[in-house]
């Protein structure tokens, strides 16, 4: 019975020794949090703030305690309390945690596309769906700040770099040949669907030191690391037919593209400004394979195969017919494999890869054999250490072994360089607001016989809560063009050095960003050939060469942003201008290259119309005259061509047939038919000009993209 | 005798102690999912659903060892991402359901159908905040947790109803409309009226909406 009266006085204390704990749970500011969780740690009791913080709640517990706060986006907080039947009262400040929005990144010369980094200023959608980009790659990006346009040639022109200073990267490995066969003037595209990557980062300078052998610019790619579409889809237009299938199991995909394309139909529907004898012709197929080995391992393989053929008249003013026939059959073969991983851990990670690609040309120039060929094997391995607070450590190498062989006027010339690279990089968060990121590079030629070591810099300072600045400095090396080298054996790295200062706010889905740099070129090869200057850009170099050359570019550039004020509707606006000089290859003194062009500006327009399931999107180009070289001027590169205006439109339809995704599209490039000019070539004798324009002047395009897609389709059989 | 009386009492007494423990776990659970049950689902007011996620939280403090507070709070958090006024916030509550999500998948230590399938929910509303540039990766992560949850339990309803939603607020042009959905969301309802939760706390949401969503096929 005594016990029974023991338990009875037990428990009439727990119900009277109550506490009451009361406070306000504030941000680090003073500004109250409703809805944050405050709780005796341990025991169910506890309660939610009101909306204006404060907190009230009894406990039965005893002795001492963990008082905690808890509110999404911020770290708890903890507070030892004494639960002896006397009022608790706390305020808790809670601290915001690390996040995207108020973590600063650094940015300086990045412009990137990523559905999954938040602030990215472009979505990989965005790249596609431009207008005026034909579903391009490079030709999306070239409307990018910072880039130039240079129509009557391939590759990316940035910030007064030529088309051979930017690198292509795929998975952090270089890409051979990016673009088709080059052509005298004539534009080509890039070999890669748009589709196969889930992210772009374009670098307009002052990129990490992971990555070299690019004076001014370096385009990385990242593939994507699953299939979304099972099923076999099928892609139909003026210029080709395609079948792409893909097939994913949990752990293992697979895709596989082949198509075959001829440019005759559609160039008897399109005037051509170039005399085709035989329109291009290709065929080409690709297979990626994906596999997930381990928890967090990715191993992804990917060939590509592909052949093309064309003839043309291509416009010589030396001969007496004013053409020379050109016959072209390209073959390209790229394999790329790479693989990454993590620790268990998370604070180890693995990036590796192993490429291969082999390019051949068989070309012959008025029936004379300019054969080219090349190959590149190439290694990468980086090991990155993830320390706490963002802070991380890299370090890896790469190689690469490169052959060329090139046939100038029947007679072939070979080369072979074996090019090295180690690096180390870390990435520095002072404070949430504060980041900096430090590398060395150093690099090894066998070619050149000589080393190269590159310092990198960069930091960024978050300014307010939407708006950061950023600074990077840096130097790059990259070897001559290898034109150069097959008959010249002493040259040296070409190098230019950054500095980039950078600006940018993002709030609201509205973005401005603005950057201006400073570029230094030390290091250009020269050439020294006792005549006058030739203007044929397919000469081959037969003076001597030196790496006394020098130069500049300087400017600015800026981007504006909105998908908020209209809805549905989504513009971008950008400007870039450079001033740049040089004395470089045969120039006998410091001029502005054919290639630069002051001002480039492009609005881009996406609209999208939800009920009929429509895209309409529409592009505006303007890029200013650029030098061209005139025999009867005695000043140098003194003459500038006129502005080149560029209007397209494009417009996609989404829709289904029998229970498939089917996409319409058509578009149309330059649709005033502005007779742009791109630069201007002289006969031998200096008197006779001519225009060198676009292939084709006001053009369209139509086609139509199918999905067979199991997972679209409902099926009675799939339930 | 008296010795083994007070034994026997104190045995007796422990062994309440921890039956009113499970007790009181259960009744946590119990009223706090009644909360829950009681939210307007056309709203999913963030407030009301703040305050039903801190009491599952808390419970998951004290029962360190329970994994359905963190999947009813994640389910609370996923809720919240589809009534967030902006993608910004919708991604802060459901980076806060994930963490949940993970927490709870790491107590029970094998494949559960409905924890795949809080998965799969918390990637279709992820899916929704922004349409155009996420079905790629959300739309794949939705599927793949949908057939691993089939793979576990084939006779889980709310797998046809998360199904035949999803497919409900796909245009048609990519395969969905009402007329995809609805045999979807029969076999959810059909499947609903079969059920049995392993207890009364565990997982029973979704037979509602799947009526509401059928109602709106026709």
């Amino acid at each position: 019975m005594k016990l029974f009266y023991y338990l009875l006085f037990f428990s009439t204390t727990v119900t009277y020794g109550q506490t009451v704990i009361r406070g306000k749970v504030m941000d680090k500011k003073g500004k109250p949090l409703p809805g944050a969780n405050v709780f005796l740690k341990g025991t169910y009791d506890g309660t939610t703030s009101d909306q204006d913080g404060v907190f009230y709640f009894k406990t039965a517990e005893k002795d001492t305690a963990t008082l905690a706060a808890t509110y999404v986006g911020f770290e708890i907080s903890e507070k030892k309390v004494e639960l002896n039947g006397k009022e608790v009262s706390h305020n808790f400040f809670l601290n915001e945690s690390a996040n995207e929005l108020n973590t600063v990144v650094i940015t300086a010369g990045a412009f990137e596309a990523s559905d999954e980094k938040r602030m990215a200023m472009l979505k990989p959608l965005d790249i596609v769906t431009t207008a005026g980009a034909a579903a391009d790659i490079t030709g999306a990006i070239q409307f990018l700040p910072g880039a130039q346009r240079v129509g009557e040639q391939e590759g990316l022109f940035v910030r007064g770099g030529s088309g051979q200073e930017t690198k292509i990267v795929i998975d952090g490995m270089i890409v051979q040949n990016p673009f088709f066969s080059s052509l005298p003037d004539v534009q080509q595209r890039g070999r890669f669907n748009p589709f196969m990557f889930k992210g772009t980062s374009f670098s307009t300078g002052g990129y990490s030191a992971q990555y070299g052998q690019a004076l001014s610019s370096v385009l990385l790619l990242n593939t994507t690391d699953k299939v979304s579409n099972n099923g076999l889809g099928i892609s139909l237009n003026l210029a080709s037919a395609g079948l792409n299938y893909d097939y994913a199991t949990k752990n293992q995909s697979i895709s596989a593209v082949a198509y075959y394309g001829n440019l005759k139909p559609l160039f008897a529907l399109v005037k051509q400004n170039v005399d085709w004898l035989h329109e291009p012709e290709f065929k080409g197929s690709s297979l990626t394979y994906r596999l997930r080995p381990t928890k967090n391992g990715v191993l992804k393989v990917y060939g590509m195969y592909s052949d093309s053929r064309l003839s043309m008249n291509s416009k010589n003013p030396s001969t007496e017919s004013g053409t020379t026939k050109l016959d072209l059959n390209n073959r390209n073969a790229f394999m790329t494999s790479t693989y990454t991983d993590q620790s268990a851990d998370g604070k180890w990670l693995l990036n590796s890869g192993f490429s291969y690609s082999r390019n051949k040309d068989n070309m012959t120039f008025d029936a004379i054999n300019f054969d080219r060929f090349d190959e590149r094997t190439q290694a990468r391995l980086v090991l990155t250490r993830v320390l706490s607070g963002n802070n991380s450590v890299l370090f890896g190498g790469e190689a690469h072994a490169i052959n060329l062989q090139n046939g100038v006027d029947g007679k072939l010339y070979y080369l072979k360089d074996r090019y090295t690279a180690v690096f180390a990089e870390s990435e520095i968060y002072v404070t949430r607001l504060l980041a900096g990121r430090v590398g060395v590079r150093g690099e090894y030629s066998s070619l050149l016989n000589r080393f190269n070591f590159a310092p990198r810099l960069s930091f960024a300072y978050k300014t307010g809560k939407f708006s950061q600045v950023s600074l990077a400095a840096g130097q790059f090396y990259q070897n001559p063009d290898y034109r150069y080298s097959y008959l010249s054996k002493n040259l040296n790295f070409e190098r230019a050095d950054h500095l980039i200062l950078n600006y940018q706010i993002i709030k609201n889905q509205r973005t401005f960003r603005f950057e201006t740099f400073y570029k230094n070129y030390a290091q250009l090869v020269r050439e020294f050939t006792g005549i006058a200057f030739d203007a044929d850009p397919y000469r081959f170099p037969w003076g001597t060469t030196n790496n006394g050359g020098d130069g500049y570019a300087k400017g600015f550039d800026f981007f504006w942003r909105d998908q908020k004020t209209i809805k549905n509707f989504d513009y971008w606006i950008t400007y870039s201008y450079v001033d740049s000089k040089r004395l470089f290859q045969q120039f006998s003194e410091s001029a502005t290259p054919t290639f630069i062009s002051n001002h480039n500006v492009s609005l881009i327009t996406k609209n999208w119309f939800d009920k009929i399931q429509t895209s309409f999107n529409m592009t505006y180009a303007f890029t200013s005259g650029r030098p061209y070289y005139n025999p009867d001027n005695k000043i140098f590169l003194a003459d500038r061509t006129p502005a080149v205006h560029n209007v397209s439109i494009q417009s996609s339809k989404l829709t289904s047939f029998k229970g498939n995704l089917v996409i319409f599209y058509v578009s149309v490039d330059n649709i005033l038919n502005t007779k742009n000019v791109f630069t201007y070539r002289y006969t031998a004798d200096g008197k006779t000009r001519y225009a060198v324009g676009p292939q084709n002047y006001r053009s369209f395009f139509v086609g139509t993209q199918i999905m067979l897609s199991k997972k679209a389709k409902v099926d009675k059989n799939d339930l | 005798m008296k010795k083994l009386l007070t034994t026997s009492l104190l045995t007796l007494l422990s062994l309440a102690s921890i039956f009113a423990q499970n007790e009181k776990y259960v009744e946590a659970m119990t009223s706090s999912i009644a909360l829950l049950d009681k939210v307007d689902k056309a709203k999913n007011d963030p407030v009301e659903l703040q305050g039903i996620a801190n009491r599952f939280e808390r419970i998951a403090t004290a029962e360190t060892k329970e994994w359905l507070p963190r999947y009813y709070a994640a389910y609370c958090y996923t809720l919240m991402g589809l009534s967030g006024n902006s993608i910004v916030e919708k991604d802060k509550y459901l980076d806060k359901a994930d963490g949940l999500i993970k927490e709870s998948e790491n107590l029970v230590g094998k494949p559960s159908d409905e924890i795949l399938i809080m998965k799969a929910y918390a990637a279709q509303i992820r899916l929704a905040a922004d349409g155009m540039n996420r079905w790629q990766k959300y739309g794949a992560l939705f599927a793949e947790n949908i057939e691993a949850a089939k793979a576990v339990n084939a006779d889980n309803p709310r797998i046809y109803y998360l199904e035949g939603s999803s497919l409900l607020f796909t245009p048609e042009e990519y395969g969905g409309g009402k007329k995809a959905a609805k045999p979807f969301l029969e076999k959810a309802v059909a499947k609903f009226a079969t059920f049995k939760p392993q207890s009364s706390i565990s997982p029973q949401w979704g037979k509602m909406e799947a009526e509401w969503m059928l109602s709106q096929t026709n």
